[in-house]
Parts: structure tokens; sequence; C-alpha cells
């Protein structure tokens, strides 16, 4: 699920962009530190939208540096038990797949496939139905449904499952 | 160490007016608030308070040897850094000689934070202080 929230962090400035630019270097250095990463309690950091306000800059001793506390709003994409989400298929093996949305990894175990759909091995391995008519493989999108996840202080990583109404294969790209 | 150095022996209470003039040096306009949480320092970059300021400030209007010193070493410093020089300069190339140069034309875009044994603490604009007159010699008054 995505979030609009406001966070805060203390920004180190090095003094050599002080000046009249400080603000704009201060964003700068924010965005290039804080988008993209992940906390286990926020989730991942996708874009910084706006900058509430930039407080009073504290002098580091002994290295000249300053330091502002920055207050900035931003999108947080933080996945949830239960959650529905659309995901790309990056890898299958025979104990199931890996599959990413944005970026968040989420393996599906094969007890939590189908039990119609069989381990094909090859060099492009997959789950097919014994029909033949759904097929999962590399580069398949598909809908599954988040049973857990596991939170680090800087990763989260989460355990899907496709074996309900309506989760499964939505797009095959083999297919198109 | 020296981060409570308030001399008010003999000059007295003056009741400075309370508002700090606003009259930035040339540098950063930033709206700022957020007191610092952070421990032991004095000195914030740029100021401009609606800080806990309200009562006319008690502590001297004049700058001790020993903020000084700190303010001078801390500018030299980062002066030596390459943070962006206030002053014009007329060849000097010592950082520590443009930070005295900067002091003199009051233009290091510093704040004294005074903390007061109490914990409370005063926040003063190094442009606001006066340097002694014996500091004034050293620094190359006029």
């Amino acid at each position: 699920m995505f979030f609009h929230i406001v966070l805060e962090r203390n920004m180190q400035l090095h003094p050599r962009h002080f000046g009249r630019n400080l603000r704009d270097n201060i964003v700068a250095k924010l965005m290039k530190d804080v988008e993209g990463t992940c906390s286990g309690r926020h989730g991942f950091v996708v874009a910084i939208t706006g900058i509430e306000n930039i407080g009073k800059g504290l002098i580091r001793d002994g290295t000249g540096f300053v330091s502002f506390p920055v207050k900035y709003q931003c999108v947080v994409f933080r996945p949830f038990k239960g959650e529905i989400l659309e995901a790309v298929v990056t890898m299958v093996n025979k104990m199931g797949f890996f599959a990413e949305a944005g970026p968040v990894q989420i393996f599906v175990s094969n007890h939590l496939i189908p039990d119609d759909m069989e381990f094909q091995s090859g060099d492009m391995p997959n789950y097919t139905t014994s029909d033949g008519s759904v097929k999962i493989q590399k580069d398949s999108e598909v809908r599954l449904k988040i049973i857990g996840t596991r939170v680090d202080a800087t990763e989260i990583f989460c355990i899907g499952t496709i074996k309900d109404d309506f989760l499964g294969v939505i797009n095959d790209p083999a297919a198109a | 160490m020296a981060d409570e150095d308030y001399n008010d022996l003999d000059m007295g209470y003056e009741d400075e007016p309370p508002e700090p003039e606003i009259e930035e040096g040339a540098e950063e306009d930033l709206e700022n608030n957020a007191n610092e949480d952070a421990p032991v320092e004095i000195e914030g970059e740029e100021r401009e308070e609606q800080e806990p300021v309200e009562r006319p400030r008690k502590t001297s209007k004049y700058m001790t040897k020993y903020e000084r010193a700190r303010i001078l070493g801390t500018r030299a410093l980062q002066i030596s850094m390459n943070a962006p020089v206030m002053v014009e300069l007329e060849g000097e190339t010592d950082p520590l000689e443009i930070a005295m140069k900067e002091l003199r034309e009051r233009k290091i875009p510093f704040t004294i934070r005074r903390y007061l044994p109490d914990g409370s603490y005063e926040d003063w604009g190094v442009d606001e202080l006066i340097v002694e007159d014996s500091w004034k010699r050293q620094v190359g008054g006029d």
C-alpha cells in the first residue's frame, strides 16, 4: 500500500554547499540519500514530494559540518499481510517462483500454487496447468496475495500465494 | 568545556533589544524554527529566531574571548573547506585571516547559543555582539 507521509531527517551539509543555494543543496542531497531506501518501519521511500521545513542548522564540533533537521513529505510503499499485489515473475524453480512488485521481492512457494499447476523444467522453467492453458514463467504478470512479510531494518521480503480466487496469471508475455 | 561563558560581572544587565535586527549578511534565507535537540552546540547557522527569547536577554552583550576563539576557529575551518566567503577579499588567503575579516565586518553567519546554568539558553547573533577593544587590536580593528 502507498502512503503519503511526513518524515524527518538530519542532513549533514559540507561547508562547500553553503551560500545562497544552501536550501537547494540540502534538498538535492536529501533526495539522493533517501529516495529508493527502505526502512522497516515506513517501507520503501518512493519519492519526495515536498519539503515541509528546514530547521535551524547546528554546527558540528570539529568538522565544520552543519546539520539541518529537515521535514519532508514523501510517498512510501509498504506491503502488508493480506494485500493483493500485481507482480512480475523474475525466477521460477521447483520450489516455487519469485516475483517483484516494484522494489519488493515476493516468493510464492509451490505449496501456494494451485494443485493443478505442475512444474516444468527446461531452459524456460515454468508452472503449467495440465491442459496447458495457463503458464507461469519468467516475465509473466501475476496477481497474488501477500500472506507474510519479513521486515528487517533495511529490507522487506514477502511470501505470497496465488492459491485463491481471482489470483494467478493476468498477462502472459508468451501468449501475447 | 566553554559552553556557558557569560561574563556579566561588571557590565551588568543591560537590556538589549530582545529581537535581533534581522540583517542577513548575504547568505541563505531559510525559514527556520525547530529547536535543535542535539547536544552541546552553541552556534547554529543563520538565525532569525522565534526562539524562547521573548523576555529580554540578560547575558553580556560583549563577545567573550572564548566565543571569539570558537567562532574564528569554526569559521576558518569552514572557509578552509571551501565555504563561500562573505566578504570581499583583498588578496587574503589564510582562512583564519579571512575569518577575522568576516568577524570585523560582522558577516559571520552564526548564532551563538549561550547555555545558562539552569539549562536555558539565549541566542545571540554574532553581528549583535560587541567584540571588545583588546580583541579588536588582534582582529585588526580600525
